[in-house]
């Protein structure tokens, strides 16, 4: 993918390719879909963008993306992912503005957000109302973690939400 | 002299990743900064390849993610591999698991240099590489079309290896030259150069931090050897940062020759250097095994360090003043003997430091600076090591006292030398028809009274004494 590609679901971006160089083998079989699990990444950087897709969707998830902040809240408004992943450094509303709004449009309110940010603003971030922060750079352990974690979270509380 | 450690500024502290050699983590702050891209440059042979092996072995965890080594075009993989076999780190179960070896050299021939970019990210997403080296990269140059090819692709490079959690180490033959030419070395956060100084029969390994980015450094040269462990390095050593407290330093040490204590109304004090000067057949030595001697008896510990008399001659002239040199090692003197033609001044100041800090040691001979001299490559260097030694020294409360081989004819010594120390004291060969005299005056004596007087030295089965002129 090239800067300035438009925003694109990981559908059709490719995979590691077979190799029969040395190195652990690929994990054996692929892993279980989160099926209707959506999550919108906010990200400027094309490798960035690249990089997060590649393990979101190994780990299962569908992803679509946005590469500004007012695109992403119309993105949000309209797809309604469960989880917004954004950078806070992103053109036209930044990352922690799109943060308020989502958490202050009663539409959106419950998606959680996760601030993934090459600022080391967790401060910020809370302030903003979000669900959790990330600094860069991208290390897919602790994004995917960090993911599964929201997504645990979002199910307790439907769970809750479903006994009352 | 000294070096105030640069601050690295606000902000949490980086993570670092080992070497996997202590005193090079310990120059570089603690160890490369985490998810950085450094150069490790140096001409061929110069133990740059080393030093990334080393790293990457030091940083192999089991079940963890693997580190990856990628060759390009200067050496086959093959050769790599085999001369990695011959060292003491080597560790097959690692090789294939943990630490992934890899050529791209074919594929960078056939599709030429923007293959990198695409390559290295199938890498991150099919390995999750914790470190990547590239060795080497500046030989990618040769197979660039163009500059602005070039310096595309190494923005993409750039971009992707700084997106992702990994710690890069592009590995080349650069010169000083190539650091304004090359565009690796704009998106560089570190750099580090090894260079070897060739000089007659053996050669002077040095290894220079020329960039830290985000973290404080030791600056300048450091010495290095290539051993079968990896880089042993001895870091440059420097003045202390802490002051010697002169108040602490008013205890009056004895020489051990009592009309010597005389003329300097007392001994010397502690934690000051005293330069010996003479010329050879005057004393140097023996009264300086008396200031040993003399330290043991007080219940110090001393060091002797030697690089003309090994340990036997030195126990052969301990016997003829009529002491037990097995008993005074029991009771805390320890030798240090380096042959003058494997004499590296690096190497010898950090030995000699090491074991003064290690062994507590309160007295120590250096017998003789002239031999260190003559294997100082640079005076300069020498100058600045003998300088910062004898400030730790002083710091620690260490007396010292350096011998100078001086000619029969003159005094002649280095403005410099002389100012290094404390105290001098000038022995002498005085020749009065066919009759020779030895002689020892107190040519200064830094903060007290001293006798100014030349004085008559004898050399007796006791030992160096000293009489009335």
């Amino acid at each position: 993918m090239k800067p300035g590609d438009e925003p694109k679901t990981v559908n059709g971006v490719e995979g590691p390719a077979a190799s029969s160089r040395p190195g652990p083998p690929p994990p054996a079989g692929s892993p279980a879909r989160h099926h209707g699990v959506l999550i919108l990444v906010v990200e400027r950087d094309p490798h960035i963008r690249e990089l997060e897709a590649h393990f979101l969707d190994e780990a299962g998830y569908e992803v679509e993306f946005a590469k500004d902040g007012h695109a992403a809240l119309e993105q949000a408004r309209r797809l309604l992912p469960e989880i917004v992943i954004t950078e806070i450094l992103v053109p036209k509303l930044d990352g922690l503005a799109l943060c308020r709004q989502l958490k202050g449009d009663p539409k959106t309110r419950s998606m959680s957000v996760l601030v993934f940010s090459i600022l080391a603003a967790s401060g910020r971030a809370a302030e903003a109302g979000a669900d959790a922060f990330l600094l860069k750079p991208l290390a897919e352990h602790r994004l995917v973690e960090t993911v599964k974690a929201l997504m645990n979270r979002r199910r307790q509380l439907e769970g809750r939400s479903g006994n009352e | 002299m000294s070096e105030a450690p640069r601050d690295a500024g606000q902000g949490p502290p980086l993570p670092r990743l080992t070497t996997g050699n202590p005193q090079l983590d310990d120059i570089l702050g603690g160890g490369f900064p985490a998810n950085s891209i450094n150069i490790l440059m140096g001409e061929p042979g110069s133990g740059k390849t080393l030093l990334a092996e080393r790293l990457l072995f030091a940083n192999a965890d089991e079940g963890g993610r693997p580190l990856l080594f990628l060759t390009t075009l200067s050496e086959p993989l093959d050769k790599v591999v085999r001369y990695l076999q011959q060292f003491d780190f080597y560790d097959e179960s690692k090789l294939g698991s943990a630490i992934l070896y890899d050529s791209i050299g074919e594929e960078l021939v056939e599709a030429g240099v923007s293959m990198l970019v695409p390559r290295i990210k199938e890498a991150i997403l099919q390995y999750k590489p914790k470190v990547i080296v590239i060795d080497s990269f500046k030989a990618i140059h040769d197979l660039s079309t163009s500059v602005p090819e070039m310096r595309r692709m190494l923005y993409e490079l750039a971009g992707l290896l700084t997106a992702y959690e990994t710690t890069t180490f592009l590995v080349g033959e650069y010169s000083a030259e190539d650091i304004a030419r090359f565009p690796e070395f704009a998106v560089a956060d570190g750099m580090v150069e090894l260079a070897r100084n060739k000089l007659g029969t053996r050669d002077e390994r040095f290894l220079r931090v020329l960039k830290l980015r985000g973290s404080s450094y030791q600056e300048g040269l450091h010495a290095f050897r290539i051993t079968s462990g990896g880089l042993e390095v001895f870091t440059r050593l420097v003045s202390p940062v802490e002051a010697p407290s002169y108040d602490a330093l008013t205890q009056r040490v004895r020489t051990g020759v009592e009309g010597l204590d005389q003329m300097l109304s007392g001994g010397l004090f502690r934690g000051r250097s005293t330069f010996l000067l003479g010329p050879t057949g005057s004393g140097k030595t023996t009264l300086s095994l008396q200031f040993v001697m003399e330290g043991i008896r007080q219940g110090e510990t001393c060091l002797y360090v030697s690089f003309e008399e090994n340990p036997t001659q030195l126990d052969f002239q301990i016997r003829s003043l009529g002491l037990d040199p097995a008993e005074a090692r029991s009771q805390g003197l320890h030798f240090y003997y380096a042959s003058p033609v494997e004499l590296q001044i690096d190497s010898l100041v950090t030995r000699i430091f090491t074991t003064v800090r290690e062994k507590k040691i309160s007295r120590v001979v250096v017998d003789s600076v002239g031999d260190l001299m003559m294997s100082a490559s640079d005076p300069q260097r020498l100058h600045g090591y003998l300088y910062a030694l004898a400030q730790h020294f002083a710091v620690r409360g260490v007396t010292s006292l350096f011998t100078y081989e001086t000619l029969p004819s003159g005094t002649a010594l280095d403005a410099r030398v002389s100012a290094l120390s404390d105290n001098i004291l000038l022995l002498g060969i005085e020749l009065e028809g066919s009759r020779a005299r030895r002689t020892v005056r107190v040519v200064k004596a830094r903060g007290f009274q001293h006798d100014l007087d030349v004085h008559e030295l004898r050399i007796t089965s006791q030992g160096v004494e000293v009489g009335k002129r």
